[in-house]
């Protein structure tokens, strides 16, 4: 094996630093809130939150479809770049890798706080029917993650090798674990014929996957009548947002890590620009299904259409509705055409806009919808008319995503958040000018 | 030294384990014990003279005695999931005499046990333009023949009998509330906290007795509610397996349901019995929200040449509650 | 020595006055007001089949009416200053209750060709002692079907058993039996002709099961016979078509009975990825053994 010693160097995983460790706690301290407050809903019955027979779906929901969309990010930009010969998503890979999986383990957490019988999981498996959109779900998520795992881990292989080596002196226990996981990786051409095939073929898998995911998700609410959801934009609607979530949520981990990391010299301005492009095509993409979603019904302004629409547009949901139009959607347009626009900086502004706006536009898919049903609502508590989540929701709520964070900072501790022998490779091929890989 | 103390404090560990031990099998006793004195059924030491079929007479105690009415179908013995061959169960609502009494959903939530805040049955005050007549709209679950909940159920916790009811089983029930989200006439309930129906457990005991049934069922909704599961009308299938109509249909003052059979044509409201198709062509009966294809079993009579005006209902509108709860213990 | 005489004797107070308590208490449970039962009982007949009595059982407590559940009913049949046990029965949670006899013979008539019956309740510690007796003659209707220029019609003749003679001028109902209340067929008010006797047309299309309809003629609450029904079961009717979808594979259907599309369809993808997935495991355990 060649002697890798900058490239390991700069981008081996190292220890925490200070700045490391708070965030490190920081985030288990609002998982455990989190996990109380799930124990008391467990306890006390889901009446610890602020649904009610009419807002019957509330944050969890929204928040298990934010992480199902989040989890797009290793099909749109691992696969979909791959397959488009864009060399440089080298150094993003992997941080993508990482947001994906971290993101749909959360997604299958999610989902099951949101079961008012948590103790009866298992008879979606026994008992499950396969005419359900929730089976469909229940199928497609374990595969999917089994999917992403895969395509974290094959390429990880080689890096774990060379990390087996590095720490061989300085860390004989953490050097034991990579040898362990890195398989016997030789970098023997039997092994690397398997290797190859293979990332080739989970790349290619993952995007029906990816595709499928998505699909799924948006069918839970198409296969309904409720307004708002018996749209049949859903599937393409929901691939396009989870395109713009997942960039979004890429551009701004890689930010950080990059500067925790002191990473300039591989995740460049490049890098960002080309990222700033693609989210600005994802994001165009994604508001013209917004305009067919919510401008066209004007045109006919059916009467369960216009009410619908009406409480987005000016009345109680509006001031979100307009955030996560202008604010995640056509603010990032603007500022991504431009050069200036694509630095590093900008862009993270830019994307932490784009992530919020995704993270409320799913609580606008769910929520609104269910307040305003076919049969007006009477016999019922004036406050369930209206719907904003609970302490407990929040807590939860921030909970999943602190978990989330988690995953992915405990992920960036432990595997080098650049492929390191790829690099390498990479940068051999530039010396010598040689194709080594398409 | 060092010794005595390690002794003091095994000796210390001992007695705490021990008085641990103890306390633990003290208080999973109690509890054990709580729980049979709660269930035990209390003989009212009456005894009954009975005549046994040989001629003979014998001493019952009271308490054992379970009320069987001779005169109906006999053979009871059907899947609970399948329902019976040969029916199909429809309401009819006759929308003209609806004065919102509410009388209906008063004995609704009496025989079910009804303790949320969330009827099962509820009086809609309906008016589709300002131009249009207002009028009542009795709701109860329409018992779908392309029940939208029952497509996405994904444990088959709902389900659609050959009788045409829509019946759910608590007991599969996870929760996910899809059922809910799918059903376009909002009438599904759900169990968000523990129903307080602890009070009425004995007398839900004795209901489930009359029928003949010793445990919970889907056909007694509500017998008991289920923390973290859907309920909802079910058309009761209790009382229809004793030859009585639900308790809507008998409650009501003014006549407004009809209920029945649709394969036997015939719908009574417990004092007109009528031919179903009669009704229907003669007062132009329709269905709700037709056009979503879900093939409700509830038939609406339009509400013409009313008896009563539309403005002496509001007297019994309650927008906020449609459930008077039992005083709080 | 001293201690444990005394504990005895503490021991043995204490048990004394718990039953004097006790007893104390049943005392004062004798002394409260009792209520008193209405008991109502209507006498039906259903010809070649059986004699029931619906029992009902009602008090009012505080100005209200409440159903009285759970009390013995008794029967007698009185005749010749003779009062025979027929059995007892017990009110439901309503009340109610149906006393029925099988065997018609067991009810004796008094010399008159009058039926005593007595329904009483010996009371409890809660209601007084009731009773109630029904008196009536015995009645006989005889209904058949008969066509004429191929129109089916039901006609019934009544009769007073006692006497055999007819009754005429007495209004009879004519009507199908239908799964809560039946269906009248006919004039609502039928009354007999001198020969005691009525007929009525048996309209088309009434739907039954396997074509079968049950036919009731029905003479109600008479003073003096009571109520008697006659049944007539014939294959009049249109049968009943079961257009359930129960038995088919739809999308509402349990588990066993998918639509064969999302069968095959999904299974096939999942298992197919699933293969792949499979596949690249075992690449890495190739890769870890060359």
């Amino acid at each position: 094996m060649k002697n890798y010693d900058t490239l390991l160097n700069d981008l081996a995983p190292q220890k925490f630093g200070r700045k490391g460790v708070i965030w490190t706690t920081l985030l288990v301290v609002v998982s455990i809130a989190g996990i109380i407050a799930y124990i008391d809903q467990v306890i006390q019955g889901q009446v610890v939150t602020n649904m009610s027979d009419y807002a019957l779906w509330g944050v969890y929901i929204s928040n298990f479809v934010f992480f199902v969309a989040t989890s797009f990010v290793s099909t749109i930009t691992v696969a979909v770049l791959r397959l488009t010969k864009n060399a440089w998503r080298t150094p993003i890979v992997r941080i993508a890798e990482i947001i994906s999986v971290a993101a749909i383990i959360m997604a299958g957490l999610t989902i099951m706080i949101d079961m008012g019988r948590p103790d009866r999981l298992l008879y979606l498996f026994i008992y499950g029917r396969m005419q359900s959109p929730i089976i469909w779900d229940v199928i497609i998520i374990p595969t999917f993650m089994a999917i992403a795992l895969l395509l974290l881990y094959f390429p990880l292989l080689p890096d774990f090798a060379l990390l087996k080596k590095h720490f061989k002196n300085t860390k004989p226990k953490l050097s034991k674990w990579y040898g362990l996981l890195s398989l016997n990786w030789t970098g023997s051409d039997a092994q690397k014929s398997i290797h190859i095939k293979s990332i080739h073929l989970i790349s290619l898998l993952i995007i029906p996957a990816g595709f499928m995911l998505q699909t799924v998700d948006a069918w839970l609410f198409s296969t309904l009548f409720r307004v708002g959801w018996d749209s049949t934009n859903m599937g393409a609607y929901f691939i396009s947002g989870a395109a713009v979530a997942g960039i979004g949520a890429l551009i701004t981990v890689l930010y950080v890590i990059r500067r925790s990391y002191n990473l300039e010299n591989y995740i460049t301005d490049f890098h960002f620009d080309k990222l700033g492009k693609f989210l600005a095509l994802t994001c165009l993409i994604y508001l013209y299904f917004n305009i067919n979603e919510y401008l066209i019904p004007e045109f006919t302004s059916k009467k369960e259409e216009i009410t619908h629409l009406n409480v987005l547009v000016t009345g109680e949901y509006a001031p979100l509705f307009w955030f996560v139009i202008v604010g995640g959607l056509v603010i990032p347009i603007i500022v991504l055409f431009f050069k200036k626009g694509r630095s590093p900086l900008a862009i993270f502004w830019v994307s932490i806009l784009v992530v919020l706006g995704s993270w409320w536009k799913r609580y606008l898919i769910v929520t609104p919808t269910l307040l305003h049903p076919f049969l007006p609502i009477q016999g019922v508590p004036e406050a369930w008319r209206h719907y904003f989540p609970s302490l407990h929701e929040w807590l939860i709520t921030a909970a999943t995503l602190a978990m989330c964070l988690l995953i992915i900072t405990i992920l960036v501790r432990y595997l080098p958040v650049i492929p390191i022998q790829r690099t390498a490779d990479e940068q051999e091929q530039l010396k010598t000018g040689k194709n080594l890989e398409s | 030294m060092e010794d005595n103390n390690k002794n003091s404090r095994r000796k210390f560990l001992d007695k705490g384990l021990k008085l641990g031990l103890a306390t633990a099998i003290g208080g999973m006793a109690i509890s054990k014990i709580s729980k049979l004195s709660a269930k035990s059924n209390t003989g009212t030491g009456e005894f009954v003279e009975l005549m046994t079929t040989d001629g003979t007479l014998i001493q019952v105690d009271s308490s054992e005695i379970v009320e069987v009415v001779h005169t109906t179908d006999p053979d009871k013995k059907y899947n609970v999931r399948e329902g019976k061959p040969n029916r199909k169960y429809v309401m009819v609502i006759d929308l003209a005499k609806c004065k919102n009494a509410l009388k209906c959903q008063t004995a609704c939530n009496k025989h079910h046990y009804i303790t949320g805040e969330h009827a099962w049955l509820k009086v809609y005050q309906m008016q589709e333009d300002e131009d249009t007549a207002p009028y009542w709209m009795p709701t109860t679950c329409m018992h779908c023949d392309h029940p939208a909940c029952v497509t996405v159920c994904p444990v088959d916790a709902t389900f659609k009998r050959r009788d045409g009811l829509v019946l759910i089983d608590n007991e599969r029930c996870i929760g996910c509330r899809f059922c809910m989200a799918a059903c376009p006439y909002s009438t599904r309930v759900f169990n968000w906290s523990e129903p307080n129906q602890g009070d009425m457990t004995m007398d839900m005991e004795m209901d489930m007795k009359a029928e003949g049934s010793c445990h919970s069922s889907p056909e007694f909704a509500g017998l008991p509610s289920v923390i973290g599961t859907v309920d909802k009308c079910d058309f009761c299938p209790h009382s229809i397996d004793k030859g009585e109509l639900p308790h809507c249909v008998t409650a009501c003052p003014n006549g407004v349901f009809y209920f029945g059979d649709k394969y036997e044509d015939t719908v009574t409201n417990g004092d007109e019995t009528v031919r179903l198709s009669k009704l229907l062509r003669d007062k132009s009966g329709y269905r709700l929200m037709e056009g979503l294809g879900t093939k409700p079993s509830v038939y609406y009579l339009p509400p013409v040449n009313r008896l009563v005006d539309f403005e002496e209902g509001l007297e019994y509108f309650t927008e906020f509650k449609s459930v008077e709860n039992p005083e709080k213990s | 020595m001293k201690k444990t005489i005394n504990y005895r004797f503490v021991f043995l107070i204490i048990i004394s006055g718990f039953f004097l308590s006790i007893n104390v208490q049943n005392l004062y449970a004798q002394e409260t007001k009792k209520n008193t039962i209405r008991l109502k009982a209507d006498y039906i007949k259903t010809m070649n089949k059986e004699i029931a009595f619906n029992l009902r059982a009602s008090s009012k407590v505080d100005g209200s009416n409440i159903d009285v559940a759970n009390i013995e009913l008794t029967v007698f049949n009185e005749y010749n200053d003779d009062s025979v046990k027929l059995g007892s029965t017990i009110t439901d949670s309503e009340g109610k209750s149906t006393f029925v006899v099988n065997d018609l013979n067991l009810i004796k008539p008094d010399s008159t060709g009058l039926y005593n019956i007595l329904v009483s309740f010996k009371g409890n510690d809660a209601y007084k002692r009731a009773s109630k007796s029904v008196t009536y003659k015995d009645a006989t209707i005889e209904a058949k079907i008969i066509t004429k220029d191929s129109v089916n019609y039901i006609t019934a003749t009544l009769k007073d058993t006692a006497t055999d003679s007819v009754l005429s001028d007495q209004i009879l109902n004519v009507q199908v039996q239908r799964l809560f209340r039946p269906l009248r067929i006919g004039p609502e008010f039928n009354s007999t002709d001198e020969s005691g006797t009525i007929i009525v047309p048996i309209e088309e299309g009434i739907p039954g099961v396997d074509g079968m309809l049950t036919f009731e003629v029905v003479l109600k609450d008479n003073d003096d016979y009571g109520t008697v029904k006659a049944q007539v079961t014939a294959a009049l009717g249109t049968p009943v078509v079961d257009e359930s979808t129960f038995d088919e594979r739809t999308m509402w259907s349990p588990r066993n009975k998918t639509p064969l599309f999302l069968l095959i369809v999904p299974n096939l993808i999942t298992l197919g990825i699933w293969g792949i997935i499979i596949y690249l495991i075992l690449n890495l355990v190739k890769i870890k053994k060359s």
